[in-house]
């Protein structure tokens, strides 16, 4: 049997600027893009989700929201520092860890010999450690699956713990809204209540040749879902499939105002690029645009590397979809997904 | 219309024309080829609105001029299949066109010569006479290097660069460029450019068939044309500003090599076996006296060719794509082949040490 756990950091950005500032506590603070710059809201702290507010929310709303939001820009030097932190700390029960972003990842436990091998013991040294050494607070979920135990560290947010065991497994799933299940969004989960399915009970109910027949490949998953099964495995390292830039502009501009922008996208771009050291498996570019209207048109093209040139052209392509004004640029390259072996060698160009 | 004509005479300025026309059009008429009649000679005619080509040919004898179109291909193709030496009649009957030789008779479809769309060529800027294969080399020597549907479109097609006394023809794709400078005589001050669109550039080379013989170039604001005595080419200009190529030739190559063309040719075809199917890369190893090609795969599979070349100086290891280094050493037919490199990251100029008309540069790999 495995021995999933999933840590979930609580407000992790807010909650380092608290930690470095304890007098902000108790006030509503948010950590994101400044509103005349069009901004969003990255993390907020419970203070301010009190009024509202939530990630991803745009601060001009936010500040509407909670007018005293107290709004502070990213560090994220200090955030990436304090998600190694963590990291390390995983890393002396188990090296089976996924990492999902800086304050999220899945530890497989099912082989480790600390706490007895206990899982839930594991999980609460984890919590007392990242409190004591890091300063912030981490929920947790522990179950036999990925799953579950990503729904059960949002059980009992913020600072708590919450086990599944394998006899709880089909009566904890069962009575699971749909809204809980990952991959359901608004949309999914008003497609369902139309259909009469509110919980995991009910998707049960339905049986899988209704989920599969209105959902596909999706609904098969929804089924297993419902019945608490999740055969994916925690996977040390996700390979990355592409790597981006985007920037919204603190005005829209027309298509004549795009040239500006591209050479500093580029050297963004290439810097990710660099970092990531991906330069040889590149094997298409493409560009995002949003307009005014928030409508998004993507355009790409098979490339083996970054041409300023090939953005040019695909950007005067793609901004030419609208006539709307545009809000937001981004370039990116798709990468070559199998072994090293197999991938491009970088051809140079002579035009740069 | 109504006249005769040698089949075998018919058929070169045919076998032109139709090779214009592209096998799907966007105008039913443009399937055709236009056959004009005019005194004792006969036009053809053959349009895909970028590229148009007249063909002129003597008949045998005329009973009745007058214009008239019909299907290219199947005409090219009744042409081709009857016997050398023969003598063709046409006669235009109502809609259609019967075209009879000794005991074959044929019944085409047509469409009236007025729906035919011919180029528009613009203002005349310039006008010059060459020699045939004057032009004919420049195209040979660099048409390899066009991009072909690029997005960077004004790189799918062959840029020519016009100044007193010479006449220059470059293609890149981006990742190399051929470069082939001739002289003409012409008067002009300053410089002109135009890009040949890349299908324009092959058929112009298969028009160019009398080396000696001479050809007027005619190059406007948006069309270019090339006349012979029995033919008139047109083509539209491609409207794009070509990359600033001088600015890529290298200057800085400070280490020299010679080594036999043919051994160096060899030696990328037998190490392109084993290079990445994709990527084509090989590596070049350099040391005094010795140059040494390498390849491998994914599969693990490995080449290595050893070419003795004239060379002194400081090693260097380099990556390049194989197929552009294939494409140099048979576009050149010197015996030697002179290559001028300087690091890692930086192109390589190729040339023919026998004749510097054309320079060619190919960019590294990071392998």
């Amino acid at each position: 049997m495995r021995k999933i756990i999933h840590i979930d950091a609580d407000c992790f950005f807010a909650a380092l600027e608290m930690r470095d500032n304890t007098a902000l506590t108790h006030v509503p603070i948010a950590v994101g893009g400044s509103a005349r710059r069009r901004g969003v809201i990255a993390t907020c702290n419970y203070p301010a989700r009190s009024f509202g507010v939530h990630s991803a929310m745009a601060t001009a709303y936010a500040l509407r929201l909670c007018p005293h939001l107290h709004l502070l820009p990213a560090r994220f030097d200090v955030y990436r520092q304090a998600s190694q932190s963590m990291q390390a700390i995983f890393a002396d029960y188990t090296d089976l860890i996924e990492p999902l972003s800086l304050d999220e990842a899945f530890l497989d436990v099912s082989q480790a010999s600390a706490c007895a091998g206990s899982a839930t013991l594991i999980a609460q040294e984890i919590r007392a450690r990242i409190a004591c050494e890091v300063g912030i607070t981490v929920s947790a979920g522990v179950a036999n699956n990925k799953f579950l135990a990503k729904v059960a560290s949002d059980w009992q947010k913020p600072d708590g713990i919450t086990v599944i065991t394998p006899e709880q497994n089909d009566a904890f799933s069962c009575a699971l809204p749909v809204k809980k299940l990952n991959g359901v969004g608004k949309v999914t989960a008003h497609k369902l209540e139309q259909m009469g399915l509110y919980t995991c009970a009910d998707l049960r109910a339905a049986g899988k040749a209704v989920l599969l027949d209105r959902f596909g490949r999706f609904g098969e998953l929804l089924y297993e879902r419902s019945y608490g099964i999740d055969e994916r495995e925690v996977q040390k390292s996700r390979t990355r499939k592409s790597i981006s830039v985007e920037h919204t502009y603190a005005e829209d501009f027309n298509a004549q105002g795009c040239a500006q922008h591209i050479e500093p996208l580029l050297q963004a771009l290439k810097e990710r690029i660099r970092k990531c050291e991906a330069a040889k498996a590149v094997h298409k570019l493409f560009v995002k645009v949003k307009f005014a209207d928030f409508t998004v048109t993507t355009l790409e093209r098979s490339a083996h590397s970054v041409s300023i040139e090939v953005f040019g052209l695909l950007l005067e392509q793609a901004v030419a979809r609208s006539a709307q004004k545009i809000r937001l640029l981004g370039f990116g390259v798709r990468l070559m997904q199998g072994n090293v072996q197999d991938q491009p060698s970088e051809q140079l160009m002579l035009f740069g | 219309m109504q006249f005769s004509i040698a089949r075998d005479a018919l058929l070169k300025p045919l076998q032109l024309v139709a090779g214009v026309v592209e096998r799907r059009q966007t105008m039913p008429v443009l399937a055709n080829v236009l056959l004009v009649l005019e005194g004792d000679y006969l036009s053809l005619t053959g349009t895909d609105l970028e590229v148009e080509i007249v063909g002129r040919v003597k008949v045998e004898s005329v009973s009745e001029v007058g214009a008239i179109t019909v299907p290219a291909k199947k005409l090219l193709d009744i042409c081709k299949s009857l016997s050398d030496g023969s003598s063709i009649q046409f006669t235009v009957n109502e809609q259609k066109v019967n075209v009879h030789c000794g005991k074959s008779r044929f019944n085409l479809t047509s469409l009236p010569a007025n729906e035919f769309p011919s180029v528009e060529p613009g203002d005349d800027d310039l006008v010059f006479n060459t020699q045939q294969k004057e032009v004919k080399r420049l195209i040979e020597r660099t048409s390899f290097a066009m991009a072909q549907q690029d997005v960077r479109y004004y790189l799918n097609g062959m840029l020519w660069e016009l100044r007193s006394g010479s006449l220059r023809a470059v293609a890149t794709d981006g990742h190399r460029l051929a470069m082939c400078t001739r002289a003409v005589n012409v008067d002009y001050e300053g410089v002109k450019q135009a890009i040949l669109p890349r299908k324009g550039v092959i058929e112009l080379s298969r028009l160019l068939t009398e080396p000696e013989g001479s050809v007027q170039l005619v190059l406007g604001s948006s069309h270019i044309r090339a006349h012979t005595s029995d033919f008139t080419f047109t083509s539209k200009l491609v409207d794009g500003k070509f990359p600033d190529y001088e600015r890529v030739l290298p200057r800085n190559g400070d280490k020299i090599v010679m080594g036999d063309r043919e051994a160096l040719r060899q030696a990328f075809t037998r190490t392109a076996i084993l290079a990445n199917e994709k990527y084509r890369g090989v590596r070049f190893v350099l040391s005094d006296g010795l140059l040494t090609v390498t390849a491998n795969n994914p599969e693990q599979e490995e080449a290595e060719e050893q070419v003795a070349v004239e060379y002194q100086g400081d090693g260097l290891e380099v990556g390049f794509n194989v197929s552009y280094l294939q494409d140099v050493s048979s576009v050149i037919t010197s015996s030697q082949l002179k290559l001028t490199l300087s690091d890692t990251n930086s192109s390589v100029l190729v040339e023919d040490p026998e004749n510097s008309d054309s320079v060619y540069v190919v960019m590294p790999m990071r392998l």
